[in-house]
């Protein structure tokens, strides 16, 4: 239950900078996503909060106490780890309890904190187990649950479901997601995968290169990315993004195809302007076939080079302008590799980035 | 402040906790290399004590360039470290493969396997002294029950028989290291590029060189690397069964330097030789180490 | 010949190699010990005799000065001497080992590998090569033939090796179990002792018993650094038994088999570890 707030926090090894002077406040009770590709400085920030990992430039305030010289047990959070890091000779009850023994605590209060963490999580019957005798589901409530026993101030996650199959990785989302209902606190959290930031945080940290690209909700980024690689690394099937030209008040594709400048972004553009134009797989459907279409669009032919039929709904591979361009089609249609399809692209949902900056022409 | 203090406090950790570790070895190795290495330039004599005075410089050496004894027992040296490490090695993955082709009883194969480990050189030394003795040892006693031979021989009187026994005695002290470490290597291999590789049609002397062999080549250089920490015990195994003899057909490096250190108490000469022994040991280990990051860093490419 | 035969014979085949092997690998310590338990006199005997006719603990009793004791040799106090000089070597070494284990396993420092391989070249420099200087040096500070020096000489020899196996070991304990100590309100040093130490303790033992061992048996430098009961150990002790022509092989069984034992039963306790550290402390960089 606490507000974090990061002010240029800078880290470095030896000369090498990894995170470049990152400024991001967390509220009280929020639920923070930092999510990244691999190397981007996420685990580092992290790791940083938790103290892990010492901070060499910048501030971190943690309900308003400066923490860079404390070590993390004088933190007040709790961490859940990539691997778990349960203690493989303890009993899950001892895993659970062993933060409040340390901290000197009663054995009636460690029981009853345990009993409760256990509760929730559903972990009762499993108590006297060795993690090695627990299924990678379990582990993972086991992890949580030290981390709630000691009524932190807030939880730090990294990449917790990374381990574990696509199934249960459903399952442990949703079970985070209440978790943070159950117990209020604020929750960062480091993932790699665009989908657990999108269904859980209050609001998603993107970042790349030790550098923060954006801050947003789950809806801000995905409807209005500040860049590329944002437009890219959010949303799955990834945005199309196409390499144009204006001319003649339309852009102009590199094979020659025109499509119209969205209205909303015409006073923006001028011609001879390079830019790239990002549409998702979503907003181009043949026609009849979308999901939108009531909005301002444009038509364009693609030509199909396979199709992914998943029942009410088809993902088509095709090009356009030598590249390759994925489009869904709504509906119970078979689509065949060569058919040349009329699609309907949708501007009012498209983007353009100045193709030199990548930046979303929108953005400020 | 503050700040600062912590920071140097983690890159003070290492530093505080590697302390009694080097003070230990500066003290007890490396001091006494530096004054080995002072040593080596005097004439110095045990029964002579003023003469570790005399500064001659590298007189020591240079006499050792011409010294017929020393050569001789410095290559005698390499030939027996090349046919013992190589018979170690080639015996040891034999029997690692070996092992690892049983159903049951691996376990129990494995202990046995352990056992000449932990004997002390001195004692294998004592050990093959006795089973080759030429009267009263095992394996006279059992050639000649078996009628194969009437005469006693001499392993341990005749020079070519000699080296051979000492090899013997070297090589089934030191092969159960090879032979445990290819074990753990060879239980430790995955299985998929083994199946992979059957599939794709190879035989089992291609699977063997082309897949085996290199999972198994980290496991190889850590052995040879820590066989190569102390080689020279075999100077305990050479001194027991024939002390350098027949007529210094056997000498070794070590054995050579003891010989002329304490029995002759030429002091000076002998620190010359231990130091090219020392370098010598020490170019051996290097080369393994080596060999060993770099096959490290190969298989965590793998990983 | 059918392929079900064909297996047979191979497996057969593979059992006689086996069993060979095994032969080879046990019989000559075997012989050695079941000499100890023989009358000098059936040793000596021409023709062999193969099968003892009677066992006896005459040549232990002999050894230890009981009975008819005509070879006087002091193996209580050289059983002593190397119970002390292993065991306090070993302990020491291994604190020191922890130590220098940990800081090579845990912590990023500069001219990390430059320092790990000088310890190990360090360890390599022959023991005879060593004692020269050593002998001279330990004279001068007065602490040739006693216990003292001994000691301190095994401590440097395990240090390299024991660090070398402990620091394999601390690199199996993922470190963010030592960070989620931490992070539960644990001390380094809390954290290190609390779920560390615990989690390498095999590991930790087989070192020990590693340098237990190369303690208990070494002989190159002991056979220069003592000289009388103060400080001989057991395999210094061992060549007392060859006179310039004549060598007590009775005798030098049974003190053989003295030093054997504690070997034996110290490396079968922890015999699973051992090959563990050795293998996965190299290995996994």
């Amino acid at each position: 239950m606490a507000e974090i707030s990061l002010k240029k926090v800078v880290k470095s090894y030896g000369r090498t900078p990894v995170v470049h002077g990152i400024d991001l406040e967390i509220a009280d009770n929020e639920f923070v996503v930092l999510v990244g590709p691999s190397g981007c400085g996420k685990s580092t920030t992290l790791r940083m909060i938790a103290g892990l990992e010492d901070i060499s430039d910048g501030e971190i305030r943690i309900r308003g106490r400066l923490v860079n010289d404390l070590p993390p047990r004088k933190r007040n959070i709790s961490m859940v780890f990539q691997n778990y890091a349960l203690y493989p000779h303890m009993s899950v009850r001892d895993n659970l309890g062993f933060g409040l023994k340390i901290a000197g605590q009663s054995r009636s209060v460690v029981a009853e904190r345990v009993a409760e963490a256990a509760g929730i999580l559903g972990l009762s019957d499993l108590l006297d187990r060795l993690p090695a005798e627990l299924s990678g589901g379990q582990r993972q409530r086991v992890a949580m649950g030290r981390a709630i026993v000691r009524h932190p101030d807030a939880f730090l996650f990294d990449e917790p479901l990374s381990n574990l199959d696509a199934k249960l990785r459903g399952q442990m989302r949703a079970e985070i997601k209440k978790l943070h209902q159950k117990v209020a606190s604020t929750i960062v959290y480091v993932t790699h995968d665009q989908i657990e930031a999108m269904t859980l945080a209050d609001r998603i940290v993107v970042m790349r290169d030790g550098h923060i690209d954006q801050v947003g909700t789950p809806m801000e980024v995905f409807n209005h990315p500040v860049n590329t690689f944002v437009a890219a690394f959010i949303g799955s099937p990834p945005m199309n993004q196409l390499p144009a030209v204006v001319d003649a008040g339309r852009l102009r594709l590199e094979d020659g195809t025109t499509i119209a400048v969205p209205e909303r972004l015409r006073a923006r553009v001028r011609a001879g302007q390079k830019l790239i134009l990002g549409v998702r797989p979503d907003d181009i459907s043949p026609e009849g076939y979308g999901l939108m279409e009531d909005g301002e669009s444009d038509r364009v032919d693609l030509l199909v080079d396979i199709a992914e039929p998943l029942g009410m709904e088809s993902l088509i591979y095709s090009r356009l302008a030598g590249q390759e361009v994925q489009a869904k089609l709504y509906g119970p249609r078979l689509v065949a590799p060569g058919e040349r399809l009329t699609c309907r692209i949708s501007l009012s949902r498209a983007h353009l980035f100045d193709a030199g900056t990548g930046r979303n022409l929108e953005a400020e | 402040m503050l700040r600062a203090l912590r920071v140097r406090q983690t890159a003070l950790a290492p530093l505080i906790l590697l302390t009694p570790a080097f003070t230990v070895m500066l003290f007890v190795v490396a001091l006494p290399l530096a004054f080995s290495l002072y040593t080596s330039m005097t004439p110095y004599r045990l029964i002579r004590p003023e003469t570790l005075d005399i500064f001659i410089g590298t007189r020591n050496y240079v006499r050792l360039w011409d010294n017929a004894a020393f050569w001789a027992a410095f290559w005698r040296t390499i030939l027996f470290l090349a046919i013992a490490l190589n018979a170690e090695l080639l015996l040891g993955l034999g029997i690692a493969l070996l092992i690892n082709k049983l159903t049951w009883g691996q376990r129990t194969l494995r202990t046995i396997m352990m056992f000449p480990m932990m004997f002390s050189p001195i004692l294998v030394g004592f050990q093959f002294k006795f089973i080759f003795n030429d009267n009263i040892g095992i394996v006279n006693n059992a050639l000649q029950s078996l009628g194969l031979t009437d005469r006693a021989i001499p392993w341990l009187v005749d020079a070519q028989l000699a080296m051979f026994s000492i090899i013997v005695a070297e090589v089934w002290m030191s092969t159960s290291i090879f032979a445990i470490l290819l074990l753990a290597g060879l239980l430790a291999m995955p299985r998929d590029p083994v199946e992979a590789a059957k599939v794709d049609g190879c035989n089992s002397w291609q699977v063997f060189r082309h897949i085996t062999l290199p999972f198994l080549m980290p496991f190889i250089f850590i052995a040879m690397t820590i066989r190569s920490l102390d080689v020279a015990r075999a100077y305990d195994i050479v001194h027991v069964m024939t002390g350098g003899g027949p007529a210094g057909r056997t000498e070794l490096l070590w054995t050579l330097i003891a010989r002329v250190g304490y029995d002759n108490a030429r002091m000076g000469e002998a620190n010359a030789m231990a130091y090219v022994s020392t370098l010598l040991s020490i170019a051996f280990t290097v080369f393994f180490f080596r060999k060993l990051m770099a096959a490290r860093r190969y298989m965590g490419g793998a990983e | 010949m059918t392929r079900a035969l064909k297996q047979r014979l191979s497996a057969a085949a593979l059992w006689l190699v086996t069993f060979l092997l095994m032969v080879i690998m046990c019989i000559p310590g075997l012989w050695v010990v079941l000499s100890a338990f023989r009358p000098n006199r059936e040793i000596l005997a021409r023709p062999p005799v193969w099968v003892p006719e009677r066992l006896t603990l005459n040549n232990f009793a002999k050894i230890f000065g009981l009975g008819e004791a005509q070879v006087a040799i002091p193996v209580g106090s050289y059983f002593m001497n190397s119970l002390v000089i292993a065991l306090t070597s070993t302990f020491v070494a291994l604190v020191i080992g922890m130590a220098g284990g940990y800081a090579f396993a845990r912590f990023r420092f500069r001219f990390k590998n430059s320092l790990f391989l000088s310890l190990m070249l360090l360890r390599t420099v022959p023991a005879i090569a060593l004692s020269l200087p050593l002998f001279m040096l330990w004279s001068r500070l007065g602490i040739i033939d006693t216990q003292m020096g001994l000691i301190i000489v095994y401590i440097a020899l395990n240090v390299p090796f024991t660090i070398w196996l402990i620091d394999g070991f601390f690199r199996q304990i993922p470190m963010s179990l030592s960070e989620a100590a931490q992070v539960d309100g644990c001390t380094r040093w809390q954290a290190f002792w609390k779920i560390e130490f615990p989690l390498a303790k095999g590991g930790i033992a087989a070192a020990g018993v590693f340098a237990f061992l190369t303690s208990w048996n070494e002989y190159a430098l002991a056979a220069q650094l003592t000289r009388s009961t103060d400080s001989k150990t057991l395999p210094v002790g061992l060549m007392d038994f060859t006179a310039q022509f004549t060598i007590d092989w009775a005798g030098m069984s049974a003190m053989a088999v003295i030093i054997i034992v504690p070997a034996l039963i110290l490396t079968f306790l922890v015999q699973k570890h051992l090959i563990r550290g050795l293998t996965f402390g190299g290995v996994k960089g």
